[in-house]
């Protein structure tokens, strides 16, 4: 598809499926590579945990710097994991942002009748960071570890097998549904002629998604048959890639003991 | 050897009114080599996902090892290819999804890394094993598919057109996979000219999706009009050979031409 709008679905296209696929990091020889998975998911969701307790932005940063020295110790390219976390707290700030107003406080600004307070702002701040210090963490466990690892290593630690199968799934179908859209619109561009304006554009862009989510359901149903054909009408289980727990596996788990119980004494007190 | 798959009065409807097949009885037996053939859109796949266990009849019923009609009870026997790789292959690496079927169903680690390393030399996949599905061209596609069913080693192979995409060379390397396999065949497959060197009775599904004929691989490819009546044409071989010789003389494979011309020429 030509003009801003197919190129603009191409290219967003292409990078979500990279985010979603992209697992090269995966076998690089780094601190978390070389965890155990059942540790590297404990202890991410144990941070993850200790931040979504915290209250103050001091606190939250924190976590976020200690998050980015996991990265850089895990060979994690930090621009990546930037890109790769940085939608769902953007999307977040803008559900949250009408609190700067709404929250009583101080007044920082005054600007069309409305106050701008700055709990309000502290509010939006905080919520904001904690989202994204949070999709951070959760995006360093899936580049850190192969995805049918921290599948293995939940069913190992007894998560419960719905909530295990759900996220097998949906990771799965989303994979799908990207290289679905991309090769839309490949099929789409190798068929396309000159250059349509934007409201040619529009107006394809409007047809593709149509086509895209009957071919998204219908792909859905036969992707499902072919689970089922290789047993995947039982629970998800991928086998178990853990190892022996060594000195390393202990010291982030102390890690991860620390940060909970730190994040929990400085919201409640001793 | 009793039947590992009977169907009686199989008909499936889709929602939007087409009948794909219709009123379908048919027997498989234990070890037997069985092609289902039949023009595009004839409704072969649909018999293989009915078969499979995959796709609810909308009439008739299937019964698998004379015992069940749960096809759920004994996935772990039945091998069910489908026809797009692409639908087949959803794990993240080659690896992951040659190993998902075996880990599903229960084999263990050892034996899966035995079988998936077996297969994966036999297919040359060993190099591809840890890319993703979605990077590899389509020949590469279809032969990680093909290995993936393999992989759990069932009892009974469903495979639906596994020579769609592949070169000469990896169609020879299925064809001896599907053919030194222990169990039951059944191909589904417009291909007639792979059909002779795998099965040795041959189903045909007619335009209107009810069967036409079902008999020996021999009656059936020598049988021009039949094949043409639904759509279909004789084997190149065959064809060759057709009004020259008898039925029972012509050969029906390349290789049985080939016998057959050094003997004639002395």
């Amino acid at each position: 598809m030509t003009g801003v709008v197919g190129r603009s679905v191409e290219s967003i296209t292409g990078a979500l499926r990279t985010v979603f696929t992209a697992e090269q990091v995966a076998s690089a020889d780094g601190l978390l590579q070389r965890r155990d998975p059942r540790v590297s998911v404990c202890s991410i969701a144990g941070l993850a945990l200790a931040v979504m307790l915290t209250r103050t932005i001091a606190v939250t940063v924190c976590f976020g710097v200690v998050t980015l020295i996991l990265a850089r110790l895990s060979a994690v390219p930090l621009r990546r994991l930037l890109a790769r976390s940085a939608v769902v707290p953007l999307v977040s700030a803008v559900i949250v942002l009408p609190q700067v107003v709404l929250l009583p406080g101080d007044t920082l600004v005054q600007a069309f009748g409305l106050s701008v307070t700055d709990d309000g702002v502290a509010y939006v701040v905080l919520f904001t960071l904690r989202v994204g210090v949070g999709v951070a963490l959760l995006s360093l466990i899936v580049m850190t570890t192969p995805f049918s690892s921290v599948v293995a290593a939940m069913r190992e630690l007894h998560v419960p097998v719905a909530l295990v199968w759900v996220i097998a799934v949906t990771y799965r179908y989303l994979f799908l549904f990207f290289d679905e859209l991309q090769r839309l619109v490949l099929a789409r561009n190798s068929r396309t002629t000159g250059r349509s304006g934007l409201r040619g554009g529009w107006r394809d862009a409007t047809r593709l998604v149509g086509t895209f989510l009957l071919r998204t359901l219908d792909r859905g149903e036969r992707v499902g048959r072919a689970m089922r054909a290789r047993g995947g009408a039982r629970p998800p289980s991928p086998y178990s890639r853990s190892r022996t727990v060594d000195r390393g596996d202990y010291a982030l788990v102390a890690l991860t003991v620390v940060a909970v119980v730190g994040s929990g004494v400085i919201r409640w007190g001793l | 050897m009793g039947p590992v798959i009977e169907a009686r009065g199989l008909t499936h409807e889709y929602p939007d009114g087409t009948t794909a097949i219709r009123d379908v009885t048919v027997s498989i037996d234990e070890g037997e080599r069985v092609a289902v053939i039949g023009a595009n859109g004839s409704g072969k796949s649909t018999l293989q996902l009915v078969l499979g266990g995959l796709v609810e009849p909308t009439a008739g019923t299937v019964t698998y090892f004379d015992e069940t009609a749960d096809a759920e009870a004994v996935r772990d026997r039945l091998g069910v290819l489908l026809q797009d790789p692409d639908d087949y292959l959803f794990n993240t690496t080659v690896r992951e999804d040659l190993e998902y079927g075996p880990a599903q169903l229960g084999m263990s680690r050892e034996a899966a890394t035995q079988r998936v390393t077996d297969v994966a030399a036999k297919l040359g996949l060993k190099a591809l094993l840890d890319r993703p599905p979605f990077r590899l061209s389509g020949g590469e596609k279809q032969r990680a598919a093909v290995a993936s069913v393999l992989a759990f080693d069932p009892d009974v192979l469903l495979l639906d057109e596994p020579f769609g995409a592949v070169d000469a060379h990896y169609r020879d390397r299925i064809l001896k996979l599907v053919t030194d396999h222990e169990g039951t065949v059944v191909l589904f497959t417009p291909s007639l000219d792979v059909v002779a060197d795998v099965v040795d009775r041959v189903i045909v599904v007619g335009p209107d999706g009810s069967i036409a004929a079902d008999g020996s691989v021999r009656d059936v490819l020598t049988d021009g009009t039949l094949l043409r009546e639904n759509g279909l044409r004789p084997p190149a071989t065959v064809a060759l050979f057709e009004g020259i010789l008898d039925d029972d003389d012509v050969p029906l494979t390349v290789s049985d031409a080939r016998a057959y011309l050094l003997d004639e020429m002395g």
